[in-house]
Parts: structure tokens; sequence; C-alpha cells
């Protein structure tokens, strides 16, 4: 209790992380809730199509008549939900590839590192375009692809701690009295190794939302659900006659991403003091 | 069909067409550029390579066919060939060729060419060969100006099949007797620096950027081409290129090369024209597609409810932006001979599609849905994807609970016309001048093959229909012909083997400067000889 | 010290090939895992296609073997740099991507330059105020840029440069039709570049900033710059000369990972604008399953971004002479 409450400490005192919390916080409400509260289908057409915010239609109509406002409601869970989810994903896959690699060094950690690097050369943008066409667009393909572009970069970094920490004394200690390996890897360094993977991670969820918003704009997003990036897409074709149509949705994707790495930079100072001090 | 019949037609024809041209209301001006855009960039220059929109509009350019069209029928009339006969019979063509016919290249155009172009290349080469030339029995060359076609059946539109984008003439001397033995036709050099006898030559292709045509000086109407310089210029971006045509850097916008938005937007600016004429011979027609063999969609109930939940006219007016209009049938109502103008409108109502559906015995489970249905689209554009937004919202209203699956162009036809293993998609056919040429192929139950795209995927197998069509098919036009469609038109407007959905409307937006654009029902795939700049 | 480099140049190269020979291989199975072939799309073009008609395309492209000859086929016309033809558009592959290839590496280059001379300047400007407002508003903005997903910031910038003040042009690479030549060509073409260079590169000017500012935050603290100050060299010289050529080192390396993703973003940049470049062709080619078009250009961009990344370090070798000598 004592430890989160000093983060929290810590955190409070990065200014722009306590309004990115606050901003993400209402983002998030409006994802859980906003929906139950505001409960009109984003895909029906409700009215004329391109309509300027009104009062009828807060924020106006899309181009089939659909209610704007609906669509963004809908839209902060599937961009959160993808987000959340792509991120996870590829921290664990990412963690799992950089322990094993940084733990046991040696030839595992040449062919983990090989594939790693694989991954990191080739344009992530294209194979997540190329993976979500080949798979079919959904929510599934998409989270995957976001998933399997994202992960090289925390194994990098989740090697570099396991490297550091592998040599430390409480290791070398477990070692002696014979603990097994998985045993150390998750219970002993995972705890210390983990600081920057979060910031990392949590960062992660603001790249995995923009780059969710570009497959979506594309087209390759899933065709049952509404996402931020799907909106803009819509409104593309009338960006001459109906610019807000666009802004908005856009206005969204920033303001949300923004304050994800506002709090990704909070979570730093807090949980990596040390960093803080150049 | 007799030859004075014939000639009577081709007559008229001319005459049509000169009424519908406006290019000789005024003198036409010789000169000028006219610049045109489209997406996507063709992928070659001869609808032997492929037979896409792209490529059909700027090789019908370069490429004539053996005869010219006029008026919305597409009637027939002399082109490369002055003059032809017709047997009593139907079953022997003659034509006389034009002499003095300049390839590109400068040599000359004769009756081996003729004979190569239809023999070789169309039926071997040509989506449509075998549909226009399955019956040909043979092609004699009697002198370099004469040729005889001889059929082994009659063929009611068999002088439809001369047009430029169906059998363009290209010349022996352009392939080698490599590449056609070893059926490399489609890589031959001839594919990408093309002769032709057209009235534009190529001149240059900087792919990604533009094409520029310029005028054919030896091209053997007098005085023609008005036009100096042809350009299509790429622009990928459905905005930049209504942007383009706004302020006056591109001319034209034919066919499907603006978002139906913007279409809209700039069919009411001063300077432009924007017209749906000069695409009946096309005659595109939008429907849904239903997998026939799957269980609740092979009931007819379920189809007419299906059809009772769609609103055809707020689907033309808000997703389609006004263009086209709601189908009644198989065959679009604009098509002048063939169109049965008894078929009723479809109803638009949800109350009665749900008392079908309960009528019929499926019941609503506690969340309100009935059963479940996957649906695809075309992948053409945003507009598709917008339809099957709406199909599913109005479906799911009558508690069928559609799932959208969005598939690119290789997975789309796969699944629709290898795998059959869709439920509904939407898709287009056009009509094209001949309903035995375009309607027959999706409905006839010899088409229900595996791999055959634009086909009778759906499994419709009516034996009425099939003996409908097979006799419609070589009867020549006339009431006996007419009453035939009339009845398989009536069958499928109630069978509803596809729901029937949009008439889709081509609007072509041009810069009134441009003259002489619609001279027939294929405009857009016509050589343009006769269009000029003010 | 030639030969070491040489040595070095070598070793990358080597270590690079089966990289991108993996790359290639790797999206040749993913791409035939699709459904549906560039066969299936010509006949799909074509209206009605009967299936036998397809077949013929197939075999007539070779698509009808087993899958693992088609690979040998492939890799082995590869490894003698023959790229093949694409089978939709009856072109070598080859001729496609060099007609391509010089729109999207101006869009590249300049985007990277842009990038990394603002990015810098901005960056510096910031470490040198540290803590005021000066300092706060450019990071802030940096903040800001960071987050916007480039291509709506594409499309804003249309909204505002091109249909509100009319006075950029809203896509395309050149004004067709005008036939210009030499310098008027190339400044029409500097005219058309400047919305989609500057979409591509804030990003990364966002980047270059917050990693410059923390650089030379971090340089100014090394004992090197006390001792010039110590000299009474001015705070100007010192910024610009000692603690810039050290502070670098980091913003050289992230603009070879840049070049490296900027294919990927400029799917995206060249969507919005209708750049002609590569970005555009392996969306199209992979939507309609143009197998030898799609791996061509991925060979070739992974080329383009190895032979990046060897400039890097040879820059990297010009500003740090130790390198090249460990």
């Amino acid at each position: 209790m004592r430890g989160l409450s000093t983060l929290w400490m810590r955190f409070r005192r990065n200014r722009g992380a306590v309004a990115g919390a606050v901003t993400l916080g209402l983002v998030v409400a409006a994802a859980l809730v906003g929906p139950l509260l505001y409960p009109v289908d984003p895909f029906d057409m409700v009215g004329q199509p391109a309509q300027p915010p009104s009062a009828s239609f807060l924020l106006g109509t899309d181009v089939a008549g659909r209610d704007i406002l609906a669509g963004i409601l809908n839209g902060a869970r599937i961009s959160l939900l993808i987000g959340v989810l792509a991120s996870l994903a590829a921290t664990v896959v990412g963690v799992a590839f950089g322990a094993l690699a940084g733990y046991y060094g040696g030839w595992v950690d040449d062919v983990l590192m090989r594939v790693t690097e694989f991954f990191l050369t080739i344009p992530s943008f294209v194979l997540a375009v190329v993976v979500v066409a080949i798979f079919q667009p959904s929510v599934v393909t998409v989270t995957a692809a976001i998933a399997v572009v994202s992960w090289p970069s925390v194994a990098r970094l989740a090697r570099g701690e396991f490297i550091a920490q592998r040599g430390r004394d409480y290791v070398q200690g477990c070692r002696a009295i014979g603990m097994p390996d998985w045993e150390i890897i998750l219970l002993q360094i995972m705890p210390n190794a983990l600081p920057p993977v979060i910031v990392v991670s949590s960062l992660m969820v603001a790249t995995a939302i923009l780059t969710e918003s570009g497959l979506s704009f594309l087209g390759l997003g899933d065709p049952n659900l509404v996402s931020w990036g799907y909106m803009i897409g819509v409104a593309r074709t009338v960006l001459r006659t109906s610019w807000w149509m666009s802004a908005i949705p856009g206005a969204m994707i920033l303001v949300t991403v923004l304050a994800i790495n506002l709090v990704g930079e909070g979570l730093n100072d807090a949980l990596n003091p040390k960093l803080r001090k150049r | 069909m007799n030859i004075s019949k014939f000639l009577t037609l081709a007559a008229a024809g001319l005459i049509a067409g000169a009424a519908a041209s406006d290019a000789l209301a005024q003198t036409p001006k010789k000169g000028g550029t006219l610049t045109y855009t489209y997406q996507p960039e063709p992928t070659a220059i001869s609808t032997l390579a492929t037979t896409a929109v792209p490529v059909a509009l700027i090789s019908t350019k370069i490429y004539d066919g053996l005869l010219e069209y006029a008026g919305a029928a597409m009637e027939p009339k002399p082109g490369l060939a002055e003059s032809w006969t017709v047997s009593p019979d139907n079953l022997s063509y003659t034509f006389k060729l034009r002499q003095g016919v300049k390839w590109h290249d400068g040599k000359s155009f004769t009756s081996a060419d003729v004979k190569f172009s239809i023999e070789v290349l169309a039926l071997n080469y040509h989506s449509r060969g075998k549909t226009y030339f399955g019956n040909v029995t043979a092609i004699e060359t009697p002198d370099a100006n004469t040729v005889i076609i001889k059929l082994k059946e009659a063929v009611p539109y068999f002088l439809k099949a001369f047009q430029p984008s169906e059998t363009p003439m290209m010349p022996k001397h352009g392939f080698s007797e490599q590449e056609i033995a070893e059926k490399k036709v489609r890589q031959a050099k001839i594919m990408l620096e093309p002769i032709g006898t057209g009235p534009f030559k190529l001149k240059e292709w900087k792919k990604g950027s533009h094409i520029i045509l310029e005028r054919n000086a030896d091209y053997w109407k007098p005085g023609q081409p008005y036009l100096d310089q042809l350009v299509l210029r790429i622009l990928p971006d459905g905005a930049a290129r209504a942007i383009a045509v706004e302020k006056g850097e591109v001319d034209l916008a034919p066919m499907t090369a603006l978002p139906p938005a913007e279409i809209q937007r700039l069919g009411k600016l001063p300077n432009l024209v924007s017209s749906q004429a000069g695409s009946e011979g096309l005659g595109p027609i939008m429907w849904l597609e239903v997998n026939l063999r799957d269980k609740p969609l092979s009931d007819l109930a379920v189809r007419q409810a299906i059809s009772m939940a769609i609103d055809r006219d707020k689907l033309v007016n808000v997703i389609w932006y006004g263009m086209g209009k709601s189908a009644r049938g198989p065959i679009v109502s604009g098509n002048p001979n063939h169109f049965n103008k008894a078929l009723p409108k479809y109803e638009y109502s949800p109350v009665k599609a749900n008392k079908l559906l309960d009528d019929a015995g499926y019941k609503r489970g506690a969340d309100g849905v009935r059963f479940k249905l996957t649906q695809n689209f075309l992948p053409y554009g945003e507009e598709w994807v917008r339809q099957a937004e709406y199909v599913k919202q109005e479906l799911g209203k009558i508690g069928i609970q559609v799932e959208i699956e969005s598939l690119d162009m290789g997975g789309w036809l796969k699944k629709v016309f290898t795998d059959w293993t869709y439920q509904l998609t939407s898709d287009f056919h056009h009509n094209y001048s001949d309903p035995t040429i375009g309607v027959q192929r999706a409905f006839i139950s010899t088409n229900i093959q595996k791999g055959a795209t634009f086909s009778n995927s759906m499994g419709y197998n009516n034996p009425k229909v099939d003996e409908l069509l097979k006799k419609a098919a070589t009867l020549p036009d006339g009431p006996d012909r007419k009453k035939i469609w009339d009845d398989v038109q009536k069958i499928m407007h109630d069978e509803l083997p596809v729901i029937f959905l949009i008439e889709m409307g081509y609007t072509h937006i041009w810069n009134k400067r441009v003259k002489g654009l619609i001279v027939n029902g294929i405009s857009m795939y016509s050589n343009w000889d006769s269009v000029w700049i003010e | 010290m030639r030969q070491a480099s040489l040595l070095f140049l070598v070793r990358r190269l080597l270590q690079i090939v089966p990289v991108v020979l993996a790359i290639v291989a790797l999206n040749f199975f993913l791409l035939r895992m699709a459904p549906g072939d560039v066969a299936d799309i010509l006949a799909g073009q074509m209206g009605h296609a009967t299936a036998e008609f397809t077949q013929q395309l197939r075999q007539e492209f070779g698509l009808d073997r087993p899958l693992y000859q088609q690979f040998f086929i492939y890799m082995g016309k590869l490894l003698t740099f023959d790229l093949g033809v694409s089978h939709l558009q009856q072109t070598p592959v080859i001729v496609l991507i060099l007609d391509r290839l010089p729109a999207t590496l101006i869009l590249m280059l300049t985007s990277v330059v842009l990038a990394v001379a603002l990015g810098v300047v901005l960056g510096v400007a910031a470490a040198r105020r540290e803590g005021t407002i000066a300092d706060s508003l450019i990071s802030v903005l940096a903040l800001v840029v960071y987050a916007t997903p480039a291509f709506w910031l594409g499309l804003m910038l249309i909204v505002l440069f091109s249909i509100k003040l009319d006075i950029l042009p809203s896509g395309g690479m050149i004004q067709i039709g005008a036939g210009l030549k030499g310098a008027a060509y190339a400044l029409d073409v500097a005219w058309h570049l400047i919305l989609p260079a500057a979409t591509l590169a804030l990003f990364y000017v966002a980047i270059y900033t917050r990693l410059m500012r923390a650089s030379m935050l971090e340089v100014y603290g090394l004992d090197f710059i006390v001792t010039a100050r110590a000299k009474g060299l001015s705070e100007t010289a010192i910024a610009w000369t000692h603690a810039l050529r050290n502070a670098l080192l980091p913003v050289v390396t992230l603009a070879g990972v840049q070049f490296g993703h900027l294919l990927g973003g400029s799917i995206l940049v060249e969507t919005v604008f209708g750049w002609p470049g590569l970005g555009r062709l392996v969306f199209d080619a992979l939507l309609q399953r143009d197998l030898n078009l799609l791996l061509g250009i991925l060979f070739v961009s992974s080329a383009v971004v190895v032979s990046a990344n060897l400039v890097v370090d040879l820059i990297y070798g010009l500003l740090d002479p130790r390198i090249v000598h460990k």
C-alpha cells in the first residue's frame, strides 16, 4: 500500500499526467456508459445525410444520415478495446521472447533475437495491412495484426532488463538453492523487470489506436463495428463539403492518444524515478 | 431478317445518331485537348487483356470495331466495313471493308486482319468471345476487302458483336507466330504499344500519372477526329478528381469516375453538364445475390420478406446520392427494346415482411432474432459498404440478424463464384446491348458452374426459364422474342432468384465546352472521333 | 581504416541478405494463403468468364504448379535480380517499380530531411531555454503532433490549405497537361510536395524534437561543455558546435529507422494526397493479388531501407570517429 501511495505521489507531481488521466477517464467513461445513456444505433439511418451539428444531432449526421455522436460513443469502445487488447497481446509475447532470450542467452538469445530483428525490418504498417487483408478484417485479425507488429520492441526492452538482472546476487542465490528456471523468471526477475515494460506497453496502447485508425481508414476494419478511423474514412468522400465530419472523430483520436501518452509519461516518472533525474 | 430491312435499320440508326448528337447542331471546331479522368488506372491498352472499364475507355479510341453504332438501342452503321449483307437464313454475313484504311504504323487494313481479330484473338482471349462467335463455322476472305462469316445457328445479336470494346480490330502483323502458338498474346509488345486504325494513337504512358493519345492524321474519316489530343489523367483520390473537374483541369469524368457524393455536388455547378444518358447499351443493374442452396434463402417467403424490408428509393437517394432508380427486374427500364413495361414496382413494407416471416413459421427468439445470415459486398468502394450496412440494419428490423464480412476482390470472387459459401452479397451486371448476352448468363441453369465469374452463382434452376432463354437466344428481334423476354422478366420479378435492387445510373460529368460526347447507348466506349471542344 | 569500413559493409550485407529473403518468403506464403489469385481477379474484371478461361490464365501465369515449385522458381529468379512480370498489368515488375520509385524517394527524403532539420532546431531551441515558456510550448506542441493520426492531419491540411485558403494543390505530383520542363517542372513538383511531405514529416518532427531536447540536456551536463564554458565560448557557439555534434547521434540512428517505416506511412499519405508512389502501389498489388508486384516492391523497399541504414552507419562514423575503430 505504501508503495502505491508513493507512486501516486510521484505521478501527481506531473501535471500533464494528471490532466491526461482525467481526460482518459472521461473517454473510458464515455466508452462504457455512453452507448447506454445515448442508445442510438450508430448504423441506423436516423436523419437526412450530412447535417452539420445541431440541437437534434449534437455532432451532426454522416453521409448515410447516421448519428455521429452515436458513432463517437460506440467508436470509443472499439478503439480502446483494440488498443488495450493489442497492447496486452504484444506485451505478453514480447516479454516471453525477451525473458527467454535475456535469461538464457547463448543460442536461445541468438535465435529469438534474429526473429525479433526480422520483424523489426519489415515495414510494420505494411505487414499489418497484409495480415488484415489476407485474414479478413475483424476485431480479432486487426488486434492480432497490431500485436504482431508491436511485440518486437517489448521483446528488446525485456531482454535488456533480464540481461541486467540475471547476474544479480538474488538470482544467483535462487539458482544456488535449486529453484527451477521458470520460477526464477516469473516470480523473481519479472517483478523487477516489469516497470519499464509497463511504461512501454501503456504507450503502445496509443500507437495501437493510431494503427487501428489507419487500418480502418483504408477500409480494413471490422465491418460490423464503428471505430473512429472508420468514421474518418466514411467522411473523407465529402471532405470538401462537410469537413467537420472527418474532423470530429480525428480529434477524438488525437485527444485520446495524447491522454494515454501523458499518462504513460507520468507512469514513467512514477515507476522509474531514477530516469527522471536526467 | 433480310438485307433491305437491315439497310433501313442502318439508315434509321444514322438519323437517330444525328439527332442524339449535339455535335451536328453546331459546326464542330478542330483542335484542342480533351482531358478525362478515371480510377483505377488501366492495366493494358486492349480489351483482349481485360475488359475492365478503364481499359475499355481508352482502348476503344485506338482500336476501332468493324462497325459503328447509333442511338440508345445501338443500331449498327457502317464503319471499317462500309456495307454488309445478311443471307435470308441469317447464317451468313458478308462484310465489304472500306478501302485505303491504314494501321497506325502505315500498313494496310485488310480482311486477313478481321479474320485474325475474330478467329485468333476474340474467340480465344476476349471474355465474351465465345458468346459472340461460338457459333461461327468459317470465316472466308475471298479478297482483301471482303469477309464472309458463316454461322451454325442464327444469333440475334450477331451484329452487336462488332463494337470496339467487344471485338477490337487488331493487326495480324502485331503478333509473332510464337506468341500466338504459345498463347503469349497478353504479353505481346502491342499490348503496351498499340497499333490500331482508330482516330487516336498512343503518344505517352506515364504509369501512375497520365496517358496521352494524339490525333491520328491518317484516320479514314476526312477531317476527323476533331481533337488534337486525348489525355487520361490518373488521380487515385476521388476528391482530387472532383476538384480537377470542378476547376476545369479535367474536362470529363465518365461513368463511375467520381464518388457519387461529388457527382451530386458538381452536377449543380453552372460550368458542368451531368448526364445519365449514353449508357443505355450497358444497362448496369445491381442486386442482392442470394445463395438459393441455403435453407432459409431457398424459401420464397424469406426472399420476398427481404425484398420488402429494403427501401429501394431510400437506397438510391441516400446511399447512391440519387444516381439510379429502383429496379423492377433483371433488365433496366431504360432498355428501349427489351424491358417489360408491365412490371410493377417492388413494395416496401417492413410490416408485411414481418408478417410473411411470421406466417412462414420463422419465429423470433428471445433476442428478437429469427435466424442469422452473413452478407458480403462487392469491393468496389465506399457506397457498396454503406449499402451493406443499410441492408444489415433493415433486415435486423424484421428479425434477420446479418453479419457483414469484408473481403477484397480476390476473396470475394472466390467465395461467391468458386466456393459458393456466401449467403447474401451485393453484385451488379451489365445488360449489354442484348439480354441474351447480358442477362441469360446469370440465370440459365447451365451456368451453374464453379469458378465462372458473374454467372449463376445463386444456383437458380427453373426449367421454364431455361427453355425460354434458349428460345430467345436464336430468335431474331421482334414481337415473338419480346414476348419471351417479357415472360422471363415477369417470372424473375416474382420468383426473386436475386433481390433486384437498383438500376445504377452511370452519371457522366463534363465541362460545357465539350461537345458531341453522347452518340449512342455506350457512348463512353465509342471512339470519340466526333467529339470537339468549343 | 578504409579496409575496416569495407569489412564492416560486407558484414552488414551478409547479415541483411537473409533477412530480406526471409521477408520475401514470408510474404510469398502469406499471400498464397489469401483466397483467390490474380487469375481470379482478371477473370472478375472481365465480367463473365468461365472456369476454363480462368484456368487457362492460371496456366499461362504458371500458377497451376505446386506451390513449392512456384516458390523455388520465384526465389531462383530473384537471386538473379529478375522480379518477374506483373500478371495484372502485363509489364515487368521492375518497370512498374522504377516508374514509381522516384516519387516515393522524393517524398521520403524530403520528409526525413524536413523532420530532422525541424526536429533538431526545435529540440536545441527548447534545450537551450529549458524551463521557459518557449520550452514548454515546444514540448506541448510536440506531444500534440505526436498524438495526431498522420492521415487525418493530411486531410485537415487539405481542408485548410486547399479548400479554405486555396493556396496549395490538394493532390497529385504535377499539374498534368501543363507540359512544364526543367526548373518550372521542379518547382511544380515542389509545390505539390509541400502538403504530403509536411504530413509525413510532422510525426517525426515531434519525435526528433523530444529526442534532441533530451539528448542536448544530457550533453550539456558533460565535462567538455563545462570546459568550453570555462574557456569563455558563447552559448550559441557551444550549442551549435560542441553540443550538437554529440547530441545528434541518437537522431541519426532514428532517422534510419524512420526511413524504414516510411513505406508504411506513405501508404496512408499517398492515399490521401494521390501521390503516385510505391505505397499506394503496394496496397493495390495486395488487394489484386498481384504477387510478383507485391514481392518486388517489398524486395526493393527492403533494399532501400538497407542502403539507408548503411548511409546512417557512415554518417555515424563521420560524427563519431570512434565507431569505425571499434
